[in-house]
């Protein structure tokens, strides 16, 4: 058997029966005896002190639960301790939790929601960056207007300054963007036996075991958490199911009765975390052979209310920012700021869309400025083999961007049909092409620091193999490739290897999912221990346990910044053709191309539908998903307002891949889960700016703000 | 909990509406939204609530010489399905929220909802649609553009039940519909153009007999310029050119629209009147070459 | 408060005594135990709770139970034990049409809602026909050949009743 052929033909998916026949139980299907339902009370300000709370006589059977229901801390852990599970004194976002209502009943619940009183006194919320960048008289955070701030960078600057002739210097705006998963997050809590289980709709089981075990004081063993059928994440169900979670098992442990948590659309849409507004300058120095020298970037985002995965979606932003292009002098600083506003945080790319949608921007202005083809000067400067990273590490292995770029053009005759008559008549008619990567797992040595990810492999007396692991199946596939690796890698039928929804009580913990690192590290260890395992198949009955370790060839100062910011990128280019229509100014795709290096798709139906999904919800980030805060609060809160793309709104999207298979990853994989929506909004964004004649400054590209870019001449 | 009534006849249901104030329910998709509270929970309503869409008197859809009748209560989906209805008309309600919505809303849902964006009205005003206003001891019958009286707001009296929509058929040449949204389905428009026109081909030039402008969403109601309509009726396509600038300045005038969360009003009056010239230049200028 | 309601349910009769306004995806899912219809927002925007009514699709989350007097209501559980289902769903995977599955019963339900009216739709029919049922995870294509594939190698599945 020949694996690295074999393992990318499609298979059924493992959870397509239960899926389609409407058995799989989501978290709201599940109904427990004496079950209660919970509801939250939230904040209405954007910041406020909470004075008082005043609640109305409970009827037998009801309670209220807030901060004092905490027997352990009142914060959830993240990577900074600043937020609480439950507002104590203060609020400081709309739509913060404060109190929980939780009884059989919910019109009953509804009627004691209505009936409390929080007197608030309000403080003056800061709103947005700009504002954020001014002295305040109280700071959301510490003393200080961001919860980071970065700097790193590469070669001297200063020189590079100095030596220079001129400089291309852009500014470029993003919005929020929803994960809009399918499913609203949603948890339930059961006390038994001196025990908690929560069950729900999750990315990560272990980070909802730090948040348990943190707020309930409780050891470990006293706890546990079982993913549930989860419907769609993207990021969104990374971080923030710590709070439901906590919020349910408080209710739980209070009644002693099981409690479910089931969040509506819009508490769902103004409480979870969102991808993170960015204002990003560049500034490239050129000398006077029109070389670019040198580049200055300047990062900020808008990170809400709480630190929560701020730091780490900046790390990547900013590593993102040098996009694809060996420049030999970079400086970039970057800062996270602290707003009155629901929480940023992971979002499928995880900095990377707005990175690559400023620089990809960027690279195409300095080449219209520099009267060249734009294709043409970014492959001048593509990332090759044995190139020194933006960070100082090495990219030891090939890097196919030539080939990525040739397909494409060859795919969707880009480089012709910028050139035909029709781009140039046309005033309306453009095409964009976007070059971008993505790293793959965690940023830097967190998989060491952090995570230590550990996978179990069982065999049993019938030769079949159970994988544990802490991976979720979220709608990605991650329970047909991994059991697609681990039997291609012991050469047994795909039937014999079982994967349950992970339970923290048999799993260890193999990290979140998250960072495209399920394939690429959960699956690299499964294979290496599927190997040990084969080599132990004469025992009746054996379990292996394979833990993770950080290869030595890589190295990151995490102080520095300096090193190898990840295991290993996948890489991709996407083209876009696009006409807009003269009489609304709305965006009309023609054509959508795509051409990836992700090494071996582990099965390609699997990677076509994550391909496809990525590219149409970053068509949703460049085009139609607005969000916008108004005060503080978040104005498309629901369905109606906040739109994703429908059926119409997508056109045919034509895909290929180019073969690199990834010596690091299990059967040659790299990670794909992110990269397909990274390059879409830049491709997009850049169509319409060659339609138009003008520079296109930020995105979501609306009809209204392409009108303003046709009007102002 | 509130009282809900599920009559049999619309005699009942008049009974009903002529003894206490009460909120009608018809398809839902609006009400049943916004009275939503909770999953699991019954819609809150202020009212008793009286259930018409399954009433059969208000289903009917009839054809009489060009005297089109459609039953208050026929949904969307009923009316672009039946074969009587013109295509003009169907073009709007087609492009209507989405196949499961207009499966359950009615046009008189529509109308009463008497939102500025709702997608069936401009065609109605254009159509100079007449409504059937049935009380228990009598009907009335009042022009759209006269019922709807402000953004959400009408005419129809809490023991009255709008029951039929007539509209007397206009000769129609051509014809020109566009819902701006954000998206291609299941949207609220930013803003629609409904345009329609009879025109007379004579030698090397036609004559406009007829012509009917509307807009929703570009101000509190629908608008639709008498004026301007008057500029054109009568005229030679071939004049478009020389009287396009009077007809945009009609407009112009009347355009009053909001900035909200859709759209802004910059934006809403640049497209109503690229809309409109689009129509007078599209449609009805080349009509005197064809 | 509560009215009886008579009414078929994937082929049967069915007599329930509910409040006349409670919304008909709340009666599947918590009177009948009928989970295959999800609630993706409440608002008739997502369509993950669509079933079908007298054989046309529509968002269960709109309709009071009152409105269901006289009616034949076909969910998820009654249409997978039908022929077209299983034909329906072959395509499905074939085409690799479903991800995290929360869409999926509400999408089988408008596909075949659009086949028993068309059984022979274009690429654009398709695209209207499921354009009210929202999915995050595919990006749709694959959705869409799935069902263009299933008209093509339906036979005469469409052309039949099924008996629901």
């Amino acid at each position: 058997m020949k694996d690295s052929e074999n393992i990318s033909k499609a298979i059924k998916r493992s959870d397509f029966d239960d899926k389609i026949e409407g058995r799989a139980q989501y978290c709201a299907d599940l109904r427990y005896e004496e079950m209660l339902y919970a509801k939250t009370l939230r904040s209405e300000k954007a910041r406020a002190r909470i004075i008082s709370v005043e609640t109305p006589p409970l009827p037998a059977g009801y309670c209220i639960v807030d901060y004092h229901d905490i027997p352990g801390r009142n914060i959830v852990p993240i990577i900074y301790e600043d937020q609480p599970f439950l507002a104590q004194d203060r609020v400081n976002y709309i739509g913060e939790p404060i109190l929980l209502v939780v009884g059989p009943d919910k019109q009953i619940i509804l009627d004691l929601l209505s009936k409390i009183r929080v007197s608030y006194e309000e403080l003056k919320p800061i709103l947005d960056i700009t504002q954020a960048e001014r002295p305040q008289e109280e700071y959301i955070f510490e003393n200080k207007p961001c919860f980071v701030e970065y700097a790193y960078g590469k070669g001297n600057i200063e020189k590079a300054i100095e030596n220079s002739s001129f400089f291309i210097e852009d500014e470029f705006r993003t919005g929020y963007q929803e994960q809009a998963y399918l499913e609203t997050q949603a948890m339930i809590a059961v006390y038994e036996e001196e025990r908690l289980t929560v069950r729900g709709s999750m990315q990560c089981p272990f980070y909802l075991i730090d948040a348990l075990t943190q707020a309930l004081g409780w050891p470990k063993e006293r706890i546990r958490v079982i993913q549930l059928p989860t419907g769609g994440g993207f990021g969104g169900k990374e971080d923030y199911p710590m709070l439901p979670a906590v919020h349910a098992a408080l209710a739980a442990l209070k009644t002693q009765r099981p409690v479910q948590l089931v969040l509506d659309r819009q508490e769902d849409i103004i409480g979870s975390t969102k991808r993170h507004p960015a204002i990003i300058r560049i500034r490239s120095y050129l000398d006077n052979q029109n070389n670019i020298t040198g580049r200055e970037i300047d990062i900020k985002t808008d990170a809400g209310a709480y630190a929560g995965l701020s730091s780490v979606v900046l790390q990547r932003m900013m590593f993102s920012v040098a996009g694809v292009y060996n420049v030999e002098n970079l400086h970039v600083l970057a800062k996270a700021y602290a707003t009155n506003k629901v929480v940023s945080g992971a979002f499928r790319g995880f900095g990377g869309p707005q990175a690559f949608f400023a620089i990809e921007m960027h690279m195409e202005n300095i080449a219209r400025k520099l009267n060249l083809d734009s294709l043409e000067l970014k492959r001048k400067y593509f990332l090759r083999q044995g190139d020194t990273s933006s960070t100082g590490g090495l990219y030891q292995y090939e890097i196919k961007l030539a080939e990525i770029t040739a397909k494409i053009d060859d795919l969707s005759g880009y480089s012709r049909k910028v050139n035909s008559p029709t781009a140039k008549n046309n005033s309306l008619y453009g095409l964009g092409c976007s070059v971008f990567y993505h790293g793959c797992g965690f940023t830097g040595s967190n998989e060491q620091d952090q995570i230590k990810a550990k996978v179990l492999l069982k065999k049993y007396r019938d030769n079949s193999v159970q994988i544990f692991v802490s991976s979720t199946e979220i709608g990605q596939g991650a329970q047909t490739t991994l059991r697609k690796i681990v039997a291609h890698t012991l050469e047994i039928p795909l039937e014999q290897v079982k994967q349950d929804y992970p339970d923290t009580d048999y799993c260890p913990d193999s990290g979140p999912t998250v960072a495209s690192r399920t394939i690429l590290i959960v699956g690299k260890l499964l294979h290496d221990c599927a190997l040990k395992l084969k080599e132990r198949w004469s025992e009746e009955e054996t379990e292996i346990c394979q833990e993770y370790q950080y290869p030595e060839d890589l190295s990151w100062d995490k102080d520095k910044f300096q090193g190898d910011a990840y295991h290993d990128y996948s890489w991709g280019a996407n083209v876009l053709e696009v006409e807009i229509d003269p009489l609304t100014y709305a965006i009309n795709i023609l054509g959508i191309w795509a051409v990836y290096d992700i090494g071996t798709p582990i099965d390609e139906k699997i990677v076509r539908g994550q391909i496809e999904g990525g590219i149409v919800q970053g068509l949703g980030y460049g085009g139609l998903e607005v969000l916008t805060a108004e005060k503080g609060s978040l104005r498309q809160n629901n369905f109606a307002g906040y739109m994703i793309p429908t059926a119409l709104d997508v056109p045919d999207i034509v895909s290929e891949l180019v073969w690199n298979p990834n010596e690091k990853g299990p059967f040659g994989a790299r990670g794909l889960g992110e990269l397909a929506l990274i390059g879409v909004a830049p491709a997009l964004a850049l169509a319409v700016q060659n339609a138009l004649g003008r520079q296109v400054k930020q995105i979501p590209l609306t009809p209204e703000y392409i009108m303003e870019l046709m009007q102002n001449v | 909990m509130v009282t809900t009534y599920r009559p049999i006849t619309l005699r009942e249901a008049l009974e009903i509406r002529s003894q206490a104030r009460t909120i009608l329910l018809a398809g839902g998709s609006d009400l049943m939204v916004r009275q939503r509270v909770w999953s699991g929970t019954i819609p809150q309503f202020s009212n008793p609530v009286v259930l018409i869409s399954h009433l059969k008197e208000l289903q009917e859809i009839s054809l009489t010489e060009n005297i089109l009748q459609i039953g208050a209560g026929c949904t969307l989906a009923q009316i672009i399905n039946d074969p009587g209805v013109p295509a003009y008309l169907k073009l709007p309600l087609s492009q209507m929220a989405t196949p499961a919505i207009r499966n359950l809303g009615t046009i008189g849902g529509n109308i009463c909802n008497s939102s500025p964006a709702g997608d069936t009205l401009p065609m109605l005003y254009a159509l100079d649609a007449r409504l059937t206003l049935q009380s228990k001891e009598s009907a009335r019958s009042v022009d759209i553009a006269e019922f709807i009286t402000g953004p959400g707001h009408n005419s129809l009296q809490s023991d009255e039940i709008l029951s039929q929509i007539t509209v007397t058929l206009p000769g129609c040449s051509r014809y020109f519909y566009r819902k701006v949204g954000a998206r291609q389905a299941m949207c609220i428009s930013k803003l629609s153009f409904f345009g329609l026109a009879d025109t007379l081909t004579e030698e090397n030039d036609s004559l406009i007999r007829d012509v009917r402008i509307a807009f929703g969403a570009a101000a509190p109601t629908v608008i639709r310029s008498r004026e301007a309509e008057n500029l054109l009726k009568g005229r030679r396509c071939s004049r478009v050119p020389q009287l396009r600038g009077d007809i945009l300045a009609c407009y112009e005038r009347l355009l009053s629209p909001l900035d909200d969360l859709r759209s802004s009003k910059e934006y809403r009056r640049t497209v109503a009147l690229n809309l409109l010239d689009n129509f007078l230049t599209n449609d009805l200028q080349r009509s005197c070459v064809e | 408060m509560s009215d009886t309601i008579n009414f078929r349910l994937n082929g049967e009769a069915v007599r329930l005594t509910v409040p006349p306004l409670k919304r008909l995806v709340d009666i599947l899912r918590d009177d009948l135990n009928l989970t295959g219809t999800k609630e993706g927002c409440g608002e008739g925007q997502c369509g993950a709770c669509s079933v079908l009514v007298d054989g046309r699709l529509a968002n269960s989350c709109l309709i009071p139970a009152a409105l269901l007097a006289g009616r034949s209501i076909v969910t998820i559980e009654g249409y997978r034990n039908s022929a077209r289902f299983d034909h329906l769903k072959a395509c499905f995977e074939k085409a690799g049409a479903l991800q995290c599955g929360f869409c999926t019963p509400g999408m089988i339900l408008a596909a075949e809602a659009l086949l028993c009216q068309n059984p022979k739709p274009t690429q654009a029919d398709v695209r209207v026909a499921l354009a009210g049922n929202l999915c995050r995870c595919t990006g749709y294509n694959m959705i869409v050949e799935a069902v263009l594939l299933a008209a093509r190698e339906g036979g005469k599945l469409w052309s039949q009743p099924t008996g629901l």
